[in-house]
């Protein structure tokens, strides 16, 4: 069986395709997964084996997701109480994990006045703000020099290992939606974990305006709610390379 | 409860309005036993405004108090109370409170305030800004005259768009005694407004980042929501629905409970129908259409959706859109509300006022709604409304109005039920334009002093169900016979309480009732069906306590006396049992301390007496039975002649409820003869100073023999 620094292709290949990057990366011939990026790659569960330094690259797509239909919600803030209380112990709409206060007055654009502005000064419609769990490359695990958001073994959630956070802020920065939720009373920041599979904030929604599905990415619905500061710590661009060539390297078509 | 406990976030904040002073006390070292919402207010107002203070005085206090389970998920918290010295209190302002739900209070937990204390008077337009530990007190020059929305939208930008802006309208700028402050669109407190005004507050600002915190068991905590999220019904705890289903034993008309399977929120972008379990606990929100049971089924369809205060499930203000008022009368097309604030502009109108299924009267609504929340203008349970009405076709303006005010007032648009009236009306009394306007911007009490009308003239006419002291009845005998009447004497505004009609009016066959009644008030016979009315007895009386003091209980704790107490479920499985030990079992989960029901009732006891020595200080007299806790002629009669206490009347008998009030006092350990609490009750209710001051004055039943 051929293998990459200890790691049997058909692995790897299993990595690739789950990242849906399978057909291009094969296509062009530049696979190159390497044991650093795998060590994120859940069900391997490899990050004990190939050492705890190593920059992560990959993560695994999640298993499941939460929808939100806007025009089901009736702005109770049920679900960002649900995911504060029972996962830790206060209630806390700023550290919840799903974000309704910020839409409930105006909607994402805000006091703007005139037709357009949502939430409950507008048209009624609250736009509730959720995790995409986004697909590789994972803008807030890419961005942390930490390597502290990692996939959740069991449901492959992007969860903060709050060990590892330093509280430096810069997966807020980089989540194009405004997810990162941040712990002041711990430092570190916070985000979805999807609750092993069982998420309170649908649980707790008296609407039935959440749903867990299996995933899908998200990431291509809708626009962003804020610019974003993209940050790639250099060992992290440099794990780029195991799987990516730069322009001038590739093979010509 | 100690220091770092849970539930409560532990510091109240003041502001001196007249020094720009901005301190902070510690919520336990000051307020111990009295939890939150008009505990707080009252003791503010015993320790710190002394009688003989005026409403407008800048020595009057204005108290925004939130409660330990305020900003949690105890499903329906989310509730302030706003206590001062009632300014449409008649013939002498007292203390008083109006209550707020939306997401005012929650916010002000988050920015780690249990209670906001106001005093002095600012000497120009300012609002307050709260931003967590920073306090500001602002500019508001330029928001004067401006409507709640556009202040509203004004701060927003300001401090951000997730803050909560507690505003007064054009009534309160000109310290209208009817105007109210509104948060989230159309969370009223009435009567507060004026007083704002007078300390020249425009708005209070929240926004908070902070946390409530549980102590106890996270399990646990998380387990006893879901039980309370089981036993809960519709809006008001109606816990049977309208309409029948194999889902539900019992059915029942009048219950709030309308959210069938299969009807929509029509005016939803694409409209949405009503899934098919009733029980599902993703579905609760459904349950309540507050436009439906108010103004009909044929609000369905211009239902966008419910809303309502932080965590609560019910949504009891429904939001609705309606396109053809805004051609027709120039106002937006979304309109939100609840129960009376819903009706607001439907019941000026004798051809309106009880009209379901009707678009007029619906655009009525959708007028009266938009200008009362932006003129902050409050309606004091429809007396507003039911005064206009008596005042006219009484012919009492045509006699005492100048010719040349009357016949400024579009009256031909009144006579054909036209809501472009309101659009003239309303602004008026904000304005406290003309007599007209200043008469009814004063409430009732103004169109006795004015217009020198005999009080008797209203207490006497059932058609207006003014109860005394400037206010109407609020759930009183055409609910809970007796339970209803003790309850409406107790208060200086119309009584607040929602304990007793939320079980009385919960939909189940009077026989379940009757069972549940016996295991928590001690006999089947505690209370009656409506209009089938029993003579008086002490189990009554134990539930006119039982009510009073989970009213108060619930605003010191900060959940909605609107839904609680639940007393009774909509579970078979349970025998229709509800828990009436949810508040203790609650609130020694959050602050980590063990207080039983008992213990928690008699919190409840001492806040409710204090109600009451703040009463007596402030009208000077103990002699609350005769003075005070008035029932009005019109209850002692019947339109038809019905004599009292037969089936199909509501009719009360003086003799009778007079020994209602003997075991009322008698079960509140009250004298008697006066319906005042001796020192010695004070002293239990570990309220011996404020004994001690009244007996000095000569205040309790004992002293002043």
């Amino acid at each position: 069986m051929d293998t990459t620094r200890g790691i049997s292709s058909e692995w790897i290949k299993r990595a690739a395709k789950a990242t849906g990057w399978e057909g291009e990366l094969t296509r062009r011939g530049f696979l190159k997964l390497s044991a650093c990026a795998l060590t994120s790659l859940a069900f391997l569960d490899l990050g004990e084996a190939y050492g705890e330094n190593a920059p992560l690259v990959i993560l695994d797509n999640a298993q499941g997701v939460i929808l939100a239909d806007p025009t089901r919600c009736v702005a109770c803030g049920r679900c960002e109480l649900a995911c504060t209380e029972y996962n830790d112990g206060r209630a806390q709409p700023s550290l919840a994990r799903i974000k309704i206060a910020r839409a409930v007055n105006f909607g994402p654009s805000g006091p703007t006045g005139g037709e357009a502005m949502h939430g409950d000064w507008g048209d009624g419609l609250v736009i509730q703000g959720v995790c995409r769990q986004c697909p590789h490359p994972v803008p807030c695990a890419t961005a942390c020099p930490q390597n502290a958001i990692v996939a959740d073994p069991q449901t492959g959630a992007r969860v903060v290992d709050a060990a590892q956070c330093l509280g430096c802020r810069l997966c807020q920065q980089a989540c194009p939606w405004g997810m990162i939720a941040f712990d002041e009373k711990a430092g570190v920041a916070a985000k979805c974990t999807l609750c092993k599979g069982k998420p309170k904030c649908v649980e707790a929604c008296p609407a039935a305006a959440l749903r867990y599905v299996p995933w899908r990415d998200l990431t291509r619905d809708g626009s962003p709610t804020r610019p974003t500061l993209s940050v790639v710590p250099p060992e992290t661009a440099k794990a780029c390379l195991d799987c990516h060539v730069t322009a001038g390297a590739k093979a010509t078509k | 409860m100690a220091v770092g406990s849970g539930g409560f976030v532990g510091k109240v904040l003041r502001v001196d309005l007249s020094t720009g002073k901005i301190t902070t006390e510690d919520t336990h070292e000051r307020y111990a036993g009295l939890l939150g919402g008009a505990g707080i207010g009252y003791r503010v107002l015993w320790d710190e405004v002394p009688a003989g203070t005026g409403p407008f005085d800048a020595a009057n206090k204005l108290v925004f108090a939130t409660g330990p389970l305020v900003g949690t998920s105890v499903p329906c918290n989310g509730r302030a109370t706003v206590t001062t010295l009632f300014p449409t209190c008649w013939p002498k302002p007292l203390v008083g409170s109006g209550h707020m739900g939306g997401h005012f209070a929650a916010k002000l937990k988050y920015a780690g305030y249990d209670a906001l204390i106001v005093e002095g008077q600012a000497d120009k337009p300012v609002w307050l800004m709260i931003r967590d530990a920073r306090v500001e007190i602002r500019d508001a020059r330029h928001l004067w005259g401006s409507g709640i929305r556009r202040a509203t939208l004004e701060i927003s930008q300001e401090l951000g768009p997730d803050c909560v802006v507690a505003a007064i309208g054009q009534a309160g700028e000109n310290l209208a005694p009817m105007g109210m402050v509104i948060n989230s669109v159309s969370h009223s407190a009435g009567g507060v407004g004026g007083i704002m005004g007078g300390k020249n507050l425009k708005a209070v600002a929240v926004q908070g980042s902070g946390a409530v915190r549980i102590a106890g068991d996270k399990a646990a905590w998380e387990a006893l929501v879901k039980f309370h999220l089981s036993i809960l019904g519709a809006n008001n705890q109606h816990v049977v629905p309208s309409f029948p289903t194999p889902q539900a034993e019992y059915y029942n008309p009048a219950s709030r409970w309308v959210g069938q399977p299969g009807k929509r929120w029509g005016a939803a972008k694409p409209p949405l129908e009503l899934p098919g379990n009733i029980h599902d606990p993703n579905s609760i929100a459904f349950r309540t259409n507050s436009a439906v049971y108010f103004l009909g089924d044929e609000a369905w369809k211009y239902t966008v959706r419910g809303n309502g205060c932080t965590a609560c499930p019910i949504r009891c203000h429904t939001m609705l859109k309606m396109p053809s008022v805004t051609a027709k009368y120039g106002i937006p097309d979304m309109g939100q509300n609840t129960c009376v604030a819903l009706m607001f502009g439907r019941t000026f109108f004798k051809q309106l006022a009880n009209k379901k299924n009707n678009e007029t009267a619906m655009e009525a609504c959708m007028v009266g709604m938009h200008l009362a929340d932006d003129l902050g203008l409050w309606s004091n349970y429809g007396q507003l409304q039911r005064d206009l009405r008596k005042l006219y076709e009484g012919g009492y303006l045509k006699a005492r109005l100048g010719s040349k005010e009357y016949a400024s007032i579009p009256w031909d648009k009144y006579d054909s039920a036209d809501p472009a009236f309101l659009l003239d009306l309303l602004p008026r009394i904000a304005n406290r334009q003309g007599e007209l306007g200043e008469v009814l911007s004063r409430g009732t009490g103004a169109i006795f002093d004015h217009w020198s009308i005999p009080e008797s003239e209203w207490a006497g006419d059932h058609a207006t169900t003014y109860w005394k002291m400037g206010h109407p009845k609020h759930h009183a005998n055409e609910d809970d016979g007796q339970c209803g009447v003790i309850i409406n004497t107790q208060y200086n505004r119309d009584a607040q309480c929602h304990s007793h009609t939320n079980f009385v009016r919960n939909g189940l066959p009077l026989e379940v009732q009757k069972k549940l009644a016996a295991a928590i008030w001690g006999s089947p016979d505690a209370l009656d069906a409506p209009g089938d009315y029993t003579p008086a007895n002490v189990p009554k009386a134990r539930r006119a306590k039982w009510s009073l003091l989970r009213k108060e209980l619930h605003d010191a704790l900060g959940v909605c006396n609107w839904m609680g107490p639940w007393a009774a479920s909509p579970l078979r499985e349970r025998g229709y049992t509800g828990d009436d030990s949810l508040e203790s079992k609650f609130l020694s989960l959050a602050t980590g301390q063990t207080m039983d029901r008992e213990e928690l009732d008699r919190v409840a006891e001492r806040i409710f007496t204090l109600h009451r020595a703040l009463t007596i200080r402030d009208m000077g007299r103990v002699d609350m039975r005769a003075a005070h806790d008035i029932v009005p002629p019109w209850v002692f009669e019947d339109p038809s002649g019905k004599a009292a206490l037969t089936k199909g009347t509501i009719r009360m008998d003086p003799a009778d409820i007079a020994k209602a009030m003997d075991y009322f006092y008698e079960v509140m350990g009250w004298d008697k003869a006066t319906g005042a609490p001796s020192q010695a009750r004070y002293a239990e209710l570990g309220l011996a100073e404020v004994g001690e001051a009244l007996a000095a004055a000569k205040l309790t039943p004992e002293a002043a023999k």
